[in-house]
C-alpha cells in the first residue's frame, strides 16, 4: 500500500481531535475508529467524555402527536366538570391565562366535560378514556406525567420549541444533538430516524416542517433522515433503473481506486473519508430495504399492532419499523402523527386518531418488553401543548372543539429507565392550571437527555457566540422523581 | 512550559496560529479566556454581576472587588485574587465554578499567569476599534508575494519557518478560479486557451474574462442569500408562496454592475428610503422582509409583531456588523458591551413597517410593489417609443392639414344635442363583453347596422361588456339610449339596462320587478314604465343623472338585462350637448358647443382658452384650438388621425399593463408615524418598559453629522469610516468564500465569545483597502484570486498537514468539497444541459415525490410539489431552484445548504453515505451523466480513450493518466459487456431525465458510457475544488 494513504489513515485520528469535532468531515471520519461507549457497545462518532455518565437508556423512541391531543378525553380525568356542563369557567382559573385569537374573541367560555367514558386501570387505578383501551391495558408500564407545561400557545412555535428547544427555527432539535453528542450505534443505518404516518382524524392537519428534525447550527450529518412513505425509503437508495448490484459495486471498485490515487496525490484525509461515506452508501442499499422488509414478522407479532401493520405508511406499520429499527441499534427513532389539531368536531375526529395510534403504540411497548429491550428503550408519547377545558365553537353534550392550551399537558413515558406504574404531576378541576409538580418542556427534554446519559447543560455547541443548548439558557433540570434510577 | 501551552492549544484548535510571539496579547490571547469562562457572572450583563467586579473591563478588574481583593495586581500574581482562583482546588472558591461547564486547563491558566507577571497589558476589544492600514511585515522572500496580502501570509510562514507552496498547476488554477469567481467549471476551450498563453498576463486575463462573466453575480449572489435568508415562501405554519424573486435578481444584477459594497448595504438597508426611491432601490429594501412570517390562525399580532422586528435586527446585527444582538433581546449581553437597551434603539429603527406582522398566507403581504421583468421593461420601452413616433406622426399631419372654414358657416347658435352611438354591432372595442352576446342579421329584427344582439332567457338573462378603454363621457343634461325590441311570442318580463362607471350600481327597469338587484326609487333602481310594446323597435331613454350618473362620470361598461322571454337591442349611446367624438366641418362650430360646454372633456390649457373671449386670444392660442379641432374633431381628418389615435391608446394600454405587472416583491416602507418602541422585559412582547427612542449602540461610533435618524441614517452609520466593524466583516466573507477557512473564523460573530483573527493585521489591511478604494467588490474578489497566497497547490505533506490540519497559516492553496449548487451547477454545465437564462420566477426541477406533502399543512398553496417541464426550467442554475422553506429540496439540504428560516453566514462542509446516494442515484446527476456520456460520444473523437480522456477534462479540467485512463476504460468495457448481454437495462437507463436521449446514438454504448461519466462526477477530485 501506498505510504501516504496509510499516512493518511493513520493520521483520521490526530486529525478528528485537532480539529475538534466540528471540523470538516472530522465527526464522519471519527466514525470510522469505534471507541468503545459508557455501556461497552461500540459508538461511532460522538464527543470525547460522552455519555457524561452511564445511561439508562441506549436508545428513545418518541411517538409525537402533531397537533396537540386533547388530555382531558384522554388522560387526565376530571369528573366534576360532568355536573359544570355550559357554566362559565371561573376567572379565577383562567387568571388572565392569554388565548389565540381564534377564541380570545368568544363571549362565553363554556365548560365542556369529556363526553367518553373513563374507567380506572392498573394497580394505581389509572383513569383512562375509553378511546384509548390498549394503552389502558398497559398503565402498570407507564410513567403517567400530567403537569407538561410550555410558553407557545400556537403549532409552529411551540412544536418547534418543543423539538428544538426554541420558538423560532434555526435550533437543533434533540435527534440532531444525540447525534452530535453520542454519534452512532450502527455503521450502515442512519443513527436518527423521522417517519411521518398517515392519519384519519382532521383532514386539515398542522404542518410539519423538516427543521423539527433539522440539525440547525449543527452540521447537517446529524439531521434526522426522514423515511418516505413510498418510493424510495431513503432519498436516492436504489441505483436507477438499468444498474443493477453487481454494476454498481464495478463502478464503485473503480471510483475507489482513482480516489485512492488522489489521495496519494494530494494528501488530503478528506478523500479516504469520501472513499468510507461511499462504501457506507453502498452497505445501506442492502441493509435499509432488509430493515423495511418486515417479511419475517411472525403473525403473532403483527397482530400485535393490529391490521395497519401491514400498510406501508401508517402508524401501525411505522411503530412496526422503529421496533425493527431499535434491535439494529438506530438510537433515535421519531414519529410524527398529525391531525389532534381538534378545534371542533371531537366526537368525530378524535376517536379515529386515537384508534391510529392505540393499539400500535400498545403493541410496541409491549413488544420491546417481550424481547427484554424495553429497560434499555426509553418510548416518548405526547403532543406540543393541551387543549382548553372551555369549548370552541358550538357546545352540546355530544359535540364540542378545544382551543390550544400550554398551561398543562400530559405526556407518557415508558421503558430506558423511567419508573413504571406512576402518575406524576396533577391539575385543578378544570384541566387549566397544573397543581403538582409542574414540568417544562426543557425540564422534560433534560430528562430525555439524562435517559440518554447526557447532563443537558453540559451538551452545548458554540454558535453565534453563545453555546447553544437543548434547554436553552434558564435553570431546568431533569425530572428525577420519574426515573428509577 | 510555555511551548507547551502552545502546542496543546494548537491541537485544540482554539486561536491557535498567533500565539508564536513571546508577548502574550491581551486580545488575541487571554480576553477570549476571560470571555468564556469568566464573563458569564463577571462580564457586562449587570443583571447576573456576582462579587461587585467585571473582567471585561479594566478599571473593573484592577480595582477592589466586594470580597475587599483585587482581581488583578498588574505585575503581581501572587496578590491578584483572580490567579489564586482559578488555582484553587477548594470546590467554594474555585473559578469558574463546577456547575458552569466551564474549566480552564492548566495551560490557559499558565497563560493567563504569566499576561499578569507580564504587566497585564490591557486593550480594547480588537473588533470594536476602528481598522487602521497596518504597514507591510518585512520577509524574507521578497520576491514572492503578488500582493499586500501576501506579505502579511508570508510573514507568518516565515516566523514559524515554513514555506509557502507550489504554485497549483494550470489546469487546477484554472477551475478553482472559475468556481471561486462564477461557481461552475471551466470549459474545454477556456481550459486549452489559457494553457495556450504563455504571457505573464494569462491568469490575469482569466481572471478580468471571469469577472466580467454574468456568472460572476449568479455565484456572488447565493452567498448573500444565505445570509439575506432569502426564500421561496412565508417559512411557517402554512408556509405559503411567498413572490420575492426580483429581490433575488436585484442581487445577481448588483453584483453584476459591481455596485460598491457601501451603496449595497445602504440600499437594502434603506433603499426605500433614499430620495426618490427607484424601483431598484425598492426591491433592494426588500433585505429586511427576507425573514419568515406567519398567519396562523391564533396568532397574536403583538408577538409576531415583535419577533418580525427582532429578526430584522438581529440580521442586520449578524450580517453587517457581525454581532450577535440576540442575546441582548433578553438580558445585557453576558460577553460584548451590549444592552438590552441598545437592542430595543436598534428596533425601533426597524418597527415601523407600514404592513400588518401577519402575513395573511398571502404572496404579496404588505407593503409591496408590483415589478416589471427585463422583458416587460423592454416591451414598455419599445411601446414608449412607438408612442412617441406615432405622435409625431401626428404633429407633422396635423401641421400639413390645411384647414379654410367653410364659406356659409353655420349660424353659431345654442348647439344643438347630438347623439352619440357607443354601441352598434359589437360591444366597443376593447371592453369585455361576457354573457355570451349572440348576434343576428336580417331578416331577424335589426335596428340598424347589420346586427342586433340578442338573448332568450329564463328567468335572469344578460349580456353585457365592462373595461371599454375609452369610456363614455357624461355631462349636465345627458340622456342615454338603446334600442329594444320585444319578440310577441314570447315578451320578457322585466328589461333591464345597467351601467357601470366603476360599479354596477346604474340601473333603469321596465316592466315587472323580478330583479332583484339595487334598491327601489334609488339610482340602483329606477322604474321607468311598463314594458314597451312588442314587435317593434323602441326606443329607451334613461336621463344619466337618474341613475347616478352625474356630469364627468365615465362609463365603462353597459349590461342588457332581462327577466324571461327575447330580447334583440341595437344601437346604444348617450345624446349630449357636448358631444363625444362628434366631428365637425367647422371649426367655429366646434368652438361654439365646446364654449357651451365650457370645454368639458378638452385638456386643461384648451378648457381655458375655448372660455377665453376670441378676441383676446393670442395667436399660439389660437393655433393651439385649431390643431386640436384638426386632430380631434374635424370631419375631413378623421379617418387620419382616428386609427392613429387608436395606436397611441392601444400601446398606452398595454403599457399600464406591464407596468401593473404579474408579479410582486416585498419591500419596506415607514408609516407615517414612528411606532414607539419599548424594552420588553425578558423579550417577551407583553412586558414593556421604558420607551427607548431610536439610537446606535454606546460601544460603537456614534451616528454620523447630518445622518437622520432612521434606517437610511443606520445604514450610511454602517458604511461610515469611523465604524470598526463593517468592513472587517465584508472582508472577512469574501475571504471565507475563497479560502474556505477565514481570518475570523466564526464570520457571524466578532464579539468577544468570536475568535479573535489569525491574522489581525491582515484582517485590518483588507478591510481598510476595501473601503478606501470605494468598497469595491470585483477589485477586492480580483486582489484575493491574484495572490500567490490563492495560487498556491492544494496538495498537502504530511508534515504541514500535521502543523496546520485546517490551513489557517495558508501555507497551501485551498480545498474543499464543493458547495450543493456547484455541484448540480458543475453536472449540467460539463453534460452540457446547463440552461444559462438569468433571472425570474424559481424554478422546480424534479425531486423525490412526498417531500412537501409528508410535512405540508393540507391547505397550504405549497402542500404538492409539482416539477416544472422543459429544459428552460429544469436546468437553470441551482441558484434559481425554488426554496420550501421548511422543506427545502434534498440538492441543497443533502450538501449544507441551510433552510434559508434564517440568516447564515457559513455553511458547514459535512461528508456523508447520503451524498454520495444523492449524487450516484439522483435522476437529475444520472441525466447529466447520460448526457455527458452523449456529448464525448458527439464531440470526444472516435477513439474510446479520447472520448473518455475528455470526458475526465470535463470534470478535472486536466488530462487523465495512463493509470487513470485505463481503469476508466476498462469500467466502459465491463459496463458495455453487462449492457449488452441486457439492453433494456441499458434503454432503462438512457431514458432517465427531462431531457431526451440522441437516438443517433448507440444505446448500449451510450449507457455504458454514463456508467463511466457517473464516475467521473463522482470522484474526489470533481466533488472538490482542488
Amino acid at each position: 500500500m501506498d505510504p501516504l494513504i496509510e499516512y493518511a489513515n493513520t493520521t483520521t485520528r490526530r486529525h478528528f481531535f485537532a480539529q475538534g469535532a466540528m471540523g470538516l468531515g472530522a465527526a464522519a471520519l471519527a466514525s470510522m475508529l469505534p471507541t468503545a461507549g459508557a455501556q461497552g457497545a461500540e459508538a461511532l462518532g460522538g464527543l470525547p467524555g460522552l455519555p457524561h455518565f452511564a445511561p439508562t437508556a441506549k436508545r428513545a423512541i418518541y411517538l409525537f402527536m402533531a397537533g396537540a391531543p386533547s388530555q382531558i378525553d384522554t388522560l387526565d380525568y376530571k369528573p366534576k366538570l360532568d355536573e359544570m356542563f355550559d357554566k362559565d369557567l371561573p376567572e379565577s382559573i383562567r387568571n388572565g391565562q392569554r388565548l389565540t385569537t381564534m377564541t380570545s374573541g368568544q363571549k362565553r367560555f363554556p365548560l365542556a366535560p369529556s363526553k367518553f367514558k373513563f374507567q380506572q386501570y392498573g394497580a394505581n387505578g389509572t383513569w383512562v378514556s375509553e378511546l384509548l383501551p390498549h394503552t389502558a391495558k398497559m398503565v402498570d408500564d407507564l410513567a403517567i406525567v400530567r403537569s407538561l407545561h410550555t410558553e407557545a400557545i400556537n403549532h409552529d412555535p411551540a412544536i418547534t420549541y418543543f423539538t428544538t428547544g426554541h420558538q423560532l427555527p434555526g435550533r437543533a432539535s434533540l435527534g440532531a444533538w444525540l447525534s452530535y453528542g453520542l454519534g452512532s450505534l450502527n455503521q450502515n443505518l442512519p443513527t436518527f430516524v423521522v417517519m411521518t404516518p398517515s392519519w384519519t382524524g382532521r383532514s386539515q392537519a398542522q404542518a410539519l416542517y423538516n427543521r423539527l428534525w433539522g440539525s440547525g447550527f449543527l452540521p447537517s450529518k446529524h439531521a434526522g433522515v426522514s423515511l418516505r412513505r413510498s418510493g424510495d425509503p431513503v432519498l436516492f437508495l436504489s441505483n436507477p433503473s438499468g444498474i443493477d448490484g453487481p454494476l454498481r459495486r464495478r463502478m464503485l471498485d473503480s471510483l475507489k481506486k482513482l480516489n485512492q490515487e488522489t489521495a496519494a496525490q494530494i494528501g488530503d484525509p478528506d478523500t479516504q473519508t469520501r472513499i468510507d461515506q461511499y462504501e457506507m452508501a453502498f452497505k445501506m442499499q442492502s441493509s435499509v430495504p432488509e430493515l423495511m422488509d418486515i417479511s419475517d414478522e411472525p403473525q403473532s407479532v403483527l397482530d400485535m399492532y393490529g391490521p395497519e401493520a401491514t400498510k406501508p405508511g401508517t402508524f401501525a406499520a411505522s411503530c412496526l419499523l422503529a421496533r425493527r429499527m431499535a434491535e439494529r441499534d438506530v438510537r433515535f427513532v421519531q414519529i410524527f402523527h398529525r391531525g389532534w389539531d381538534q378545534h371542533g368536531n371531537i366526537a368525530g375526529d378524535l376517536p379515529n386518531q386515537c384508534r391510529d395510534v392505540d393499539q400500535a403504540s400498545w403493541a410496541l411497548v409491549q413488544d420491546l418488553k417481550q424481547r427484554g429491550m424495553l429497560d434499555d428503550t426509553l418510548v416518548v408519547w405526547g403532543g406540543e401543548f393541551g387543549r382548553t377545558v372551555y369549548c370552541q365553537g358550538k357546545l352540546t353534550r355530544q359535540n364540542y372543539g378545544r382551543d390550544h392550551h400550554p398551561r398543562c399537558f400530559t405526556i407518557w413515558l415508558a421503558g430506558g429507565g423511567t419508573k413504571p406504574g406512576i402518575e406524576y404531576g396533577a391539575t385543578d378541576d378544570f384541566s387549566y392550571n397544573v397543581t403538582e409538580n409542574p414540568v417544562h418542556i426543557h425540564d422534560f427534554n433534560a430528562t430525555l437527555l439524562h435517559c440518554l446519559g447526557i447532563d443537558h447543560r453540559r451538551l452545548s455547541y458554540r454558535f453565534q457566540g453563545l453555546d447553544m443548548r437543548l434547554t436553552g439558557v434558564e435553570d431546568h433540570s431533569p425530572v428525577k422523581d420519574i426515573l428509577l434510577a | 512550559m510555555h511551548s507547551k501551552a502552545l502546542i496543546s492549544v494548537l491541537l485544540l484548535g482554539l486561536a491557535p496560529l498567533a500565539v508564536v510571539a513571546d508577548e502574550i496579547n491581551y486580545n488575541r490571547d487571554i480576553r477570549p479566556l476571560l470571555s468564556n469562562n469568566c464573563y458569564a457572572c463577571h462580564g457586562p450583563d449587570e443583571s447576573k454581576r456576582a462579587g461587585g467586579f467585571r473582567l471585561d473591563q479594566q478599571a473593573s478588574a484592577f480595582a477592589e472587588a466586594d470580597s475587599g481583593a483585587h482581581p488583578i495586581v498588574a505585575g503581581e500574581v501572587g496578590a491578584s485574587e483572580l490567579v489564586r482562583r482559578i488555582n484553587s482546588t477548594d470546590p467554594d472558591e474555585k473559578m469558574p465554578p463546577e456547575d458552569t461547564n466551564k474549566k480552564l486547563s492548566a495551560e490557559e491558566i499558565a497563560l493567563i499567569t504569566r499576561w499578569i507577571e507580564q504587566g497585564a497589558k490591557w486593550s480594547e476589544h480588537w473588533s470594536f476599534v476602528a481598522p487602521a492600514r497596518p504597514p507591510l511585515p518585512t520577509v524574507k522572500n521578497r520576491d514572492w508575494p503578488a500582493s499586500p496580502l501576501d506579505d502579511f501570509i508570508l510573514a507568518t510562514l516565515e516566523s514559524k519557518g515554513l514555506q509557502p507552496s507550489a504554485e497549483a498547476a494550470k489546469t487546477t488554477l484554472i477551475r478553482r478560479v472559475t468556481f471561486d469567481l462564477t461557481g461552475l467549471p471551466p470549459t474545454l476551450t477556456e481550459i486549452d486557451d489559457f494553457l495556450a498563453d504563455d504571457s505573464t498576463m494569462a491568469y490575469e486575463r482569466v481572471v478580468d474574462r471571469l469577472l466580467k462573466s454574468p456568472r460572476y453575480g449568479e455565484h456572488m449572489a447565493r452567498y448573500w442569500l444565505d445570509a439575506a435568508r432569502y426564500g421561496d415562501t412565508h417559512g411557517l405554519h402554512l408556509d405559503n408562496y411567498r413572490e420575492m424573486w426580483p429581490y433575488r435578481d436585484w442581487v445577481v444584477q448588483a453584483f453584476n454592475d459591481n455596485m460598491p459594497y457601501d451603496r449595497f448595504t445602504i440600499e437594502q438597508l434603506a433603499g426605500d428610503l433614499l430620495p426618490e426611491a427607484t424601483e431598484d432601490q425598492q426591491i433592494a429594501s426588500g433585505f429586511n422582509r427576507c425573514h419568515v412570517t406567519t398567519a396562523e390562525g391564533g396568532s397574536i399580532a403583538e408577538e409576531v409583531y415583535v419577533r418580525n422586528v427582532v429578526d430584522r435586527v438581529v440580521t442586520t446585527g449578524t450580517v453587517f456588523m457581525g454581532l450577535t444582538l440576540d442575546c441582548t433581546r433578553c438580558h445585557d449581553h453576558k460577553y460584548d458591551p451590549l444592552t438590552m437597551k441598545d437592542f430595543y434603539s436598534l428596533f425601533a429603527f426597524f418597527n415601523n413597517l407600514d404592513g400588518a406582522p401577519l402575513d395573511g398566507n398571502k404572496k404579496d403581504p404588505a407593503p409591496v410593489i408590483a415589478v416589471t421583468t427585463p422583458a416587460q421593461k423592454m416591451e414598455i420601452a419599445r411601446l414608449e417609443s412607438l408612442i412617441e413616433e406615432k405622435q409625431r406622426e401626428i404633429q407633422q399631419l396635423v401641421a400639413q392639414t390645411s384647414y379654410v372654414e367653410p364659406a356659409a358657416p353655420p349660424e353659431v347658435s345654442a348647439p344643438q344635442p347630438q347623439e352619440f352611438v357607443w354601441i352598434e354591432d359589437a360591444a366597443p372595442a376593447g371592453a369585455k363583453a361576457e354573457g355570451g352576446w349572440k348576434f343576428v342579421t336580417a331578416p331577424a329584427p335589426v335596428y340598424s347596422g347589420e346586427k342586433a344582439s340578442t338573448r332568450t332567457a329564463s328567468g335572469l338573462g344578460q349580456h353585457f361588456f365592462s373595461g371599454a378603454p375609452t369610456p363614455l363621457d357624461v355631462h349636465e343634461g345627458d340622456t342615454l339610449f338603446a334600442y329594444v325590441y320585444l319578440d310577441p311570442k314570447n315578451p320578457p318580463k322585466q328589461i333591464m339596462l345597467q351601467w357601470n362607471d366603476g360599479t354596477w350600481d346604474h340601473r333603469a327597469y321596465w316592466g315587472g320587478n323580478h330583479i332583484s338587484w339595487g334598491v327601489d326609487n334609488q339610482a340602483s333602481r329606477r322604474h321607468l314604465g311598463e314594458l314597451p310594446e312588442t314587435g317593434k323597435w323602441i326606443r329607451l331613454e334613461v336621463p344619466a343623472q337618474l341613475v347616478g350618473l352625474p356630469a364627468g362620470a365615465k362609463i365603462n361598461g353597459w349590461a342588457f338585462t332581462q327577466f324571461d322571454g327575447t330580447t334583440y337591442w341595437d344601437r346604444a349611446g348617450i345624446v349630449s350637448l357636448h358631444g363625444q367624438s362628434a366631428t365637425y366641418d367647422s371649426l367655429l362650430a366646434w368652438e361654439s358647443d365646446q364654449r357651451a360646454a365650457k370645454g368639458a372633456g378638452l385638456p386643461n390649457e384648451l378648457k381655458n382658452i375655448i372660455q377665453s373671449d376670441p378676441k383676446q386670444r393670442t395667436e399660439a392660442q389660437q393655433q393651439q384650438l385649431r390643431d386640436y379641432f384638426i386632430e380631434h374633431a374635424y370631419a375631413e381628418t378623421r379617418d387620419v388621425f382616428q386609427p392613429l389615435h387608436q395606436q397611441v391608446d392601444d400601446a398606452r394600454q398595454q403599457i399600464a399593463k406591464l407596468r401593473k405587472g404579474t408579479s410582486t416583491t416585498l419591500v419596506f416602507r415607514e408609516r407615517a408615524q414612528p411606532k414607539p418602541a419599548y424594552v420588553l422585559h425578558r423579550g417577551e412582547y407583553d412586558q414593556r418598559r421604558e420607551e427607548v427612542p431610536r439610537a446606535t449602540p454606546a460601544v460603537l461610533p456614534p451616528l454620523p453629522d447630518g445622518a437622520p435618524l432612521n434606517r437610511l441614517g443606520l445604514a450610511q452609520w454602517l458604511v461610515d469610516d469611523a465604524h470598526p466593524l463593517t468592513a472587517r466583516v465584508a472582508v472577512n466573507r469574501m475571504w471565507q468564500q475563497v479560502f474556505g477557512v477565514v481570518l475570523v473564523k466564526t464570520s457571524e460573530d466578532f464579539g468577544s465569545q468570536g475568535e479573535p483573527p489569525s491574522h489581525p493585521e491582515l484582517l485590518d489591511w483588507l478591510a481598510v483597502d476595501f473601503r478606501e478604494n470605494g468598497w469595491d467588490v470585483k477589485r477586492f474578489m480580483k486582489n484575493l484570486v491574484m495572490s500567490r497566497t490563492y495560487r498556491q497547490t492544494s496538495d498537502v505533506t504530511p508534515e504541514l498537514l500535521e502543523v496546520d490540519p485546517n490551513n489557517r497559516l495558508y501555507a497551501r492553496g485551498p480545498r474543499f468539497r464543493l458547495d450543493a449548487e456547484m455541484l448540480r451547477d458543475q453536472a449540467l454545465a460539463v453534460s452540457g444541459l446547463l440552461e444559462t437564462s438569468m433571472g425570474g420566477p424559481s424554478v422546480k426541477p424534479p425531486q423525490p415525490d412526498g417531500l412537501w406533502f409528508a410535512v405540508g399543512y393540507s391547505g397550504s398553496n405549497t402542500v404538492r410539489f409539482k416539477q416544472d417541464k422543459g429544459h428552460d426550467k429544469v436546468h437553470r442554475r441551482t441558484l434559481y431552484t425554488f426554496i420550501k422553506r421548511t422543506a427545502p429540496p434534498p440538492q441543497m439540504s443533502t450538501f449544507d445548504g441551510p433552510s434559508r428560516e434564517t440568516c447564515s453566514m457559513r455553511r458547514e462542509r459535512t461528508n456523508t453515505p447520503l451524498q454520495a446516494l444523492l449524487l450516484m442515484n439522483d435522476p437529475q446527476y444520472v441525466e447529466a451523466a447520460r448526457a455527458l456520456a452523449e456529448r464525448v460520444l458527439r464531440e470526444g473523437g472516435d477513439a474510446l480513450e479520447d472520448r473518455v480522456a475528455t470526458m475526465f477534462r470535463l470534470g478535472t479540467a486536466r488530462k487523465p493518466n495512463a493509470d487513470e485512463l485505463a481503469e476508466l476504460v476498462q469500467l466502459f468495457e465491463d459496463a458495455h459487456h453487462a449492457f449488452a448481454a441486457n439492453p433494456d437495462a441499458a434503454a432503462n437507463l438512457v431514458k432517465i431525465g427531462e431531457s431526451v436521449p440522441d437516438s443517433a446514438l448507440d444505446t448500449t454504448e451510450v449507457a455504458a458510457l454514463t456508467i463511466a461519466a457517473s464516475t467521473v462526477l463522482n470522484l474526489d477530485e470533481v466533488i472538490m475544488k482542488n
